[in-house]
């Protein structure tokens, strides 16, 4: 391994701005939504890789004698139905033909992140979830506001970055509150492999 | 879930005691199963179908989404509570490990708890999944809404149910 300058103390200084911003709402209140409104396709291909069999998700009848105007989403289904459109008209997605090139755009990284170092491993690390009542198919979902709630600079297994805590409320199109979520993610520069450090 | 929809079929209050087990639920962890998985819930970060990808974030495979883990949760609690209970909260959820391809995902659960909320039934069921390697999500908490017997036979009482699930007047 070569020697750098990338002491302890200086990687975790660099997550400083990040820690100095918590509390601050990146989104500045705005609604960022769902790339598809919830309907009966959708959460009938949520439930297959789960096996998760229950009527109210698919049997509009019983749905609606149970009270409501159609079948109702997996409650947690609020993620899945707040990322948005992977893709829009006039984008381009993919502009490399290598194996595992990424997408141009993707609402699935840190990349959107304005402070801090640059980093390119990133997945999630815990959930809580407020389900205040049910969604049902037809309505539209979004997620109001992007708080940051804590930023802990940590190395891990797989690398060097922070566990970050964001919090946002599950909306509706009319604006009304069906749920509050808060999501740890891991945003981290991965290890150089054993065999590229040689 | 209204007041009004007493007829669902399902796990009413009154049924539930503290320590119960709820059926383990087992999901193999293919790579069909994963593909699926962020096709259905737009998580299409590679690392969870990508093994070449995931090795590169400094993983040992690709291994299963948030999303999917998350939703375990939900498929465990309703196949033991059936139609008439609501979800109304996860807290708790917490990765400890990666849940690799080719390993087999257990979600096991128990009644940690009961409570009424006026004349709502409250129960908190401790959960967590399990791999090859261990614990590796969670253990956490699923708290849902069940419908009372009492309610819905119009004879209600003021009872309240601590957390050990006695009743106490």
């Amino acid at each position: 391994m070569t020697a750098t300058a990338d002491t302890g103390q200086d990687w975790q200084a660099a997550w400083q701005p990040v820690i100095d911003a918590i509390g601050k709402d990146f989104a500045e209140g705005a609604v960022t939504w769902g790339g598809d409104a919830v309907e009966r396709g959708g959460i009938r291909r949520y439930l297959e890789p789960l096996e998760l069999d229950c009527a109210l998700h698919t049997d509009p009848e019983l749905a609606r004698a149970a009270g409501y105007a159609d079948v109702t989403m997996p409650a947690t289904g609020v993620i899945a139905w707040t990322i948005p459109a992977a893709w829009t008209p006039g984008q381009v997605l993919f502009a490399s033909s290598e194996r595992d090139a990424q997408p141009v755009h993707s609402a699935i990284n840190n990349a959107d992140m304005t402070l801090g170092p640059r980093t390119t491993g990133f997945f999630g690390t815990d959930i809580e979830v407020d389900f205040l009542r049910d969604v049902v198919a037809g309505e539209r979902l979004g997620r109001r506001g992007r708080t940051l709630l804590s930023c802990k600079p940590k190395e891990t297994a797989v690398g060097r970055g922070a566990f970050l805590t964001w919090g946002s409320e599950i909306v509706t199109a009319e604006l009304e509150v069906v749920g509050r979520i808060r999501i740890g993610t891991y945003a981290y520069v991965p290890h150089a492999k054993e065999e590229d450090a040689s | 879930m209204s007041a009004e929809t007493p007829l669902l079929e399902g796990r009413r209050f009154e049924d539930v005691a503290v320590g119960e087990q709820l059926p383990v639920v087992e999901l193999p962890l293919t790579v069909y199963r994963l593909v699926m998985a962020a096709g259905s819930n737009r998580d299409f970060n590679s690392i969870h179908h990508n093994t070449e990808y995931a090795r590169s974030t400094g993983a040992e495979e690709m291994y299963a989404n948030t999303s999917f883990l998350m939703s375990s949760w939900e498929r465990s609690v309703r196949d033991w509570m059936g139609l008439a209970g609501r979800i109304r909260g996860i807290r708790g959820f917490r990765m400890r490990s990666f849940n690799y391809v080719g390993d087999t995902l257990r979600v096991i659960a128990e009644v940690a708890a009961t409570r009424l909320e006026g004349e709502t039934g409250i129960v908190e069921i401790a959960i967590r999944c399990e791999n090859g390697a261990g614990v590796s999500v969670g253990p956490g908490v699923v708290e849902v809404e069940l419908p009372r017997r009492a309610a819905e036979s119009g004879t209600a009482t003021t009872t309240t149910t601590s957390t050990t699930g006695q009743e106490t007047p």
